[in-house]
């Protein structure tokens, strides 16, 4: 099979796209983000088109390694009826980038255009706060050949857009995916607003047409909706019932051009894309792939990965930062940049593990104490807030600077066999969690500054 | 009186706002009736706005340039609180919501603004008798059209019914009424006055301009509607020139910026107009002859192509801007309710613009208007302006029926300057059998302020 996407996913800015509303359509009472011109009420014409949103598109077009646009650019009115388009069209521009790419599919092009109002059927109401809300659209060539592929390139591109800055995330996606199988036409679905979507859409779509093909029925040409609670696709439209849009250029904004200079600005200011920094990663500091995906799974964290390198041993530090930061992040539902934990306190947090001042063990209550720190503190000035999340302070007031030394550990192990002796029988009998139930007893005893591994080792040689 | 004189007697106090607006006022009640210039006049808030006028000057407060002087709109402007139609039964009960850019400066220059006036239904026309409202009369030439499609804003003038008044045009909707009206009036480059707020007939042609009885009004009133609109991207960013005091000269200096002015005639637009009007206009043109001005013989071999490339475009962008009149919002849908003039645009413009189509029609009209403008500006090289007719007939009487053709051949003269995209104006030249004759003159993009030098010069003459 063959799969292309087109995905529209909201531009990030602070107004509209040709007025001044406000952008916050979710958080605003039905219809108050709203003016003449997003109204389109009889004589309004667009201001012009908002800079933020044209310079994000361009930047999210470079990053998606696309050739930018050299001649003019325009909007073109795409026209058709529906009660959320209050001016019956909807303003769309050709193409700012064309043949990009992004982990060998290729991107077809990357407009800008307006978001419709929302139109609730049901209810017999539209919500205008949304109408001229910037969008980018994505076209890929169809150059996924299964959901799957599907899946993470849509992963991938959403990490792309989060990275520039400029484009809001999934929650705001709606796409239309293409699919073809060998000796069938192409049928498009429209209506999908999710990763997840698509990829049910295109498994349930599959799965139809290959059923039509092994009972030799004709896979024809057509335009399906998703109807997202129930999983499946339904007809909405043949070819020969195509809409025609009857696109003409939008008398109201004149051609614009980008110039050579803005492109290079924008180029020189845009974060390396994501897919990209990976390669860099493994290439640059020799940490498994893996990591490399994790480390750049959030700019933020990978800055920070850049910032920690300097200090420590690049696979030492993405292990740990994979293992134990994203732990606590995951744990505490946080991005990196939310957590408030800054590059200095990770590379004093691992330079005191190395220098065996924490144990592995209280070093993870340490970072496990760091967001939540952050979230609580009332400090005024940077420096205050650093100090309130040093590792090293922390340590001190939780008491887990020092490691035990030979002679406190052994006491301690001696002492938790003394105390603890059905753990004792239950090793001995072949269960192996006692152990676990041991060494926590030794950690118990010195406060967690018994390194783990040594504990082990001592408490089989005195069983 | 003039009405740069009358500005300055109102700003001393020599004449009240309130009394320039009760005269006003008792005309229109006496007049409107037979002429329907007029939609809708709201009397009580422009007493209002007199009164506290009056007040500022009394008190010796600064006040803006119109101050005191009555102005009657266009029904396709939005004026906040207004009725505006469009002329039409789709629009029969809407408000204005805001303010056209144009009708904020006024504001600010303290223009009373009386009423709406009469228009074509959505401006496509060229007689005012397509108005859901009924027709306008023609105050200069009673019992025939005042022309279109602003012909309430031109009949206001020609009657006496207001200082000022302000249409749009598109395709010599503002000049074609004047000339049959037999009143000033000026259409400016496009991009010299905003748009926002006016209502689409065809957005790229489209131009806000004013009617006056003398160059002064059409002077002042360009000063406060031309200039570069931060919020509407087709106005062009200039040094707009202060056209007032182009026109506040002495009769003889006037005169004299006339003297070593190259105008063109141009051989075509004399050929397909009316021979009276054409003897009328020969005269008008020996007469600036005299007065020092070098008139240059022209030719434009393209004028066969200007109607057809004029339409087709007006016909996709106006099926584009009525798409918004589709009966969830704004009372009626378009289709269900509008005139024939209207549904026919709509349909053709509905047509041409489809997929298959758009190499054929739109996209060669798009193509000959390039032509056209390319070819308008090559002739405007050499002179300062082309005059000519503004109209090639002579306005037919009420109730005559006309085919869409006959109608739309009165706007071959006037629909160049749209196409190009060129200032044009029109001035009263002379009279067939007491019908008004207006001669067009026009200039180079940007050139707004020398058509204007022109007019000032030559109406001295009168
Ligand atoms: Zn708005």
């Amino acid at each position: 099979m063959k799969c292309g996407l087109e995905i529209h996913v909201q531009l990030e800015t602070d107004s509209k796209l040709f007025c001044d509303c406000h952008t916050n359509y979710q958080e605003a009472p039905p219809n108050t983000n709203i003016c003449y011109v997003c109204l389109n009420q009889p004589g309004a014409k667009p201001y012009p088109p908002n800079q933020e949103a044209m310079e994000g598109a361009i930047k999210i077009a470079l990053m998606l390694a696309c050739d930018i646009a050299d001649d003019v650019t325009y909007f073109l009115r795409k026209h058709y009826n529906y009660p959320d388009l209050p001016s019956g069209y909807q303003r769309t521009s050709i193409p700012i980038g064309y043949g990009g790419d992004l982990n060998g599919v290729r991107i077809r092009e990357v407009h800008i255009e307006e978001d419709p109002g929302q139109y609730k059927p049901d209810l017999g109401v539209v919500d205008f706060n949304r109408s001229g809300i910037p969008l980018i659209e994505i076209v890929t060539e169809p150059d996924m050949n299964s959901p799957e592929e599907a899946r993470t390139f849509m992963r991938e591109l959403i990490r792309v857009l989060e990275y520039s800055g400029n484009a809001r995330g999934e929650g705001t996606m709606r796409a239309d995916v293409n699919i073809s199988l060998e000796g069938g036409k192409r049928v498009e679905i429209k209506n999908i607003n999710s990763i997840k979507g698509a990829y049910k859409a295109l498994k349930f779509e599959m799965v139809r047409q290959k059923n039509l093909l092994k009972r030799g029925v004709k896979v024809t040409q057509e335009t399906r909706a998703f109807l997202e609670a129930q999983m499946i696709t339904v007809s909405m439209r043949l070819k020969e019932e195509a809409e025609d849009y009857r696109y003409i250029p939008d008398p109201d904004l004149p051609p614009m051009m980008a110039e050579e200079e803005q492109i290079e600005g924008i180029r020189e200011k845009m974060p390396e894309p994501p897919h990209i920094k990976t390669k860099r990663f493994i290439e640059e500091y020799g940490i498994e792939e893996e990591h490399a995906k994790v480390m750049t799974s959030e700019l933020e964290l990978a800055n920070a990965f850049e910032e920690v390198v300097k200090e420590i041993e690049p696979k030492f530090a993405a292990l740990w930062m994979r293992d134990e930061l994203k732990r606590v992040l995951y744990y505490n539902k946080m991005s990196f940049a939310e957590s408030g934990i800054e590059p200095p306190q990770i590379i004093e947090l691992l330079e005191l593990i190395k220098d065996k001042k924490v144990t592995t063990k209280a070093a993870q209550r340490i970072i496990e104490n760091m967001p939540k720190k952050s979230t609580t503190i009332k400090a005024t000035t940077a420096e205050a807030k650093a100090e309130a999340l040093s590792p090293t302070i922390i340590a001190e007031q939780m008491g887990l600077i020092g490691i035990a030394d030979e002679k406190n550990v052994l006491k301690a192990v001696k002492k938790s066999i003394e105390e603890n002796p059905q753990a004792v029988s239950d090793y001995k009998e072949g269960k192996k969690e006692a152990l676990n139930y041991l060494v926590g007893q030794v950690m118990r005893i010195t406060r967690g500054k018994a390194e783990p591994d040594k504990t082990v080792k001592m408490l089989k040689e005195l069983i | 009186m003039k009405l740069l004189d009358k500005a300055v007697s109102i700003k001393n106090h020599e004449i009240t706002a309130s009394d320039n607006l009760e005269n006003f006022y008792n005309k229109i009640k006496r007049r409107n009736p037979d002429i329907n210039a007029f939609l809708e006049i709201k009397i009580e808030e422009a007493r209002l706005v007199a009164d506290k006028i009056d007040q500022r000057i009394k008190s010796g407060e600064e006040v803006g340039k119109l101050a005191g002087l009555v102005i009657g709109i266009k029904s396709n402007i939005n004026v906040e609180d207004f009725k505006i139609t469009a002329a039409s039964k789709t629009l029969e009960n809407y408000f204005g919501s805001y303010d056209a850019t144009v009708i904020e400066r006024i504001k600010k220059e303290d223009g009373i603004i009386i009423g709406m006036t009469n228009m074509d239904e959505f401006a496509a026309g060229s007689s005012t008798e397509t108005s859901y409202f009924g027709y306008t009369d023609n105050p200069a030439a009673p019992g025939r059209i005042p022309g279109g499609s602003s012909g309430g804003s031109a009949a206001a003038i020609a009657a006496g019914l207001c200082d000022l008044s302000l249409g749009s045009d598109t395709g010599g909707s503002i000049r074609n009424p004047a000339s049959h009206c037999g009143v000033m009036a000026f259409k400016p480059t496009y991009g010299v006055v905003s748009r926002q707020g006016l209502l689409d007939l065809a957005m790229s042609f489209d131009q806000i301009g004013p009617f006056a009885q003398d160059t002064g009004g059409i002077a002042m009133m360009l000063d406060v509607i031309t200039g570069y609109d931060p919020k509407e991207c087709t106005t062009i960013d200039w040094n707009v020139p202060a056209f007032t005091k182009i026109t506040d000269l002495e009769d003889e200096k006037a005169q004299d910026a006339l003297k070593g002015m190259k105008l063109g005639v141009v051989e075509q637009f004399l050929e397909v107009s009316d021979d009276k009007i054409v003897n009328i206009i020969e005269d008008t043109v020996q007469e600036m002859g005299e007065l020092g001005v070098e008139l240059v013989e022209l030719s434009f071999d393209y004028i066969e192509l200007c109607l057809p490339t004029y339409y087709l475009i007006n016909y996709v962008e106006f099926f584009s801007a009525t798409r918004k009149y589709d009966g969830r919002k704004y009372g009626y849908k378009i289709e269900d309710v509008c005139g024939e003039e209207v549904l026919r645009r709509i349909h053709i413009g509905s047509y041409i613009s489809q997929k298959e189509y758009s190499g054929k029609y739109y996209n060669k009209a798009l193509q000959a208007r390039s032509l056209i403008r390319k070819e308008i500006n090559k002739l405007l090289r050499d002179v300062d302006a082309i005059v000519g007719p503004t109209v090639p007939k002579l306005p037919h009487k009420l109730g005559t029926s006309l085919e869409p053709m006959e109608m739309y051949a009165y706007d071959v003269l006037t629909v160049i300057a749209n196409l190009a995209g060129i200032p044009a104006a029109s001035i009263k030249a002379g009279e067939v059998n007491s019908i008004p004759v207006g001669l067009q003159i026009q200039a180079k993009p940007l050139d707004d302020a020398k058509i204007l030098q022109i007019m000032a010069g030559f109406h001295q003459t009168l």
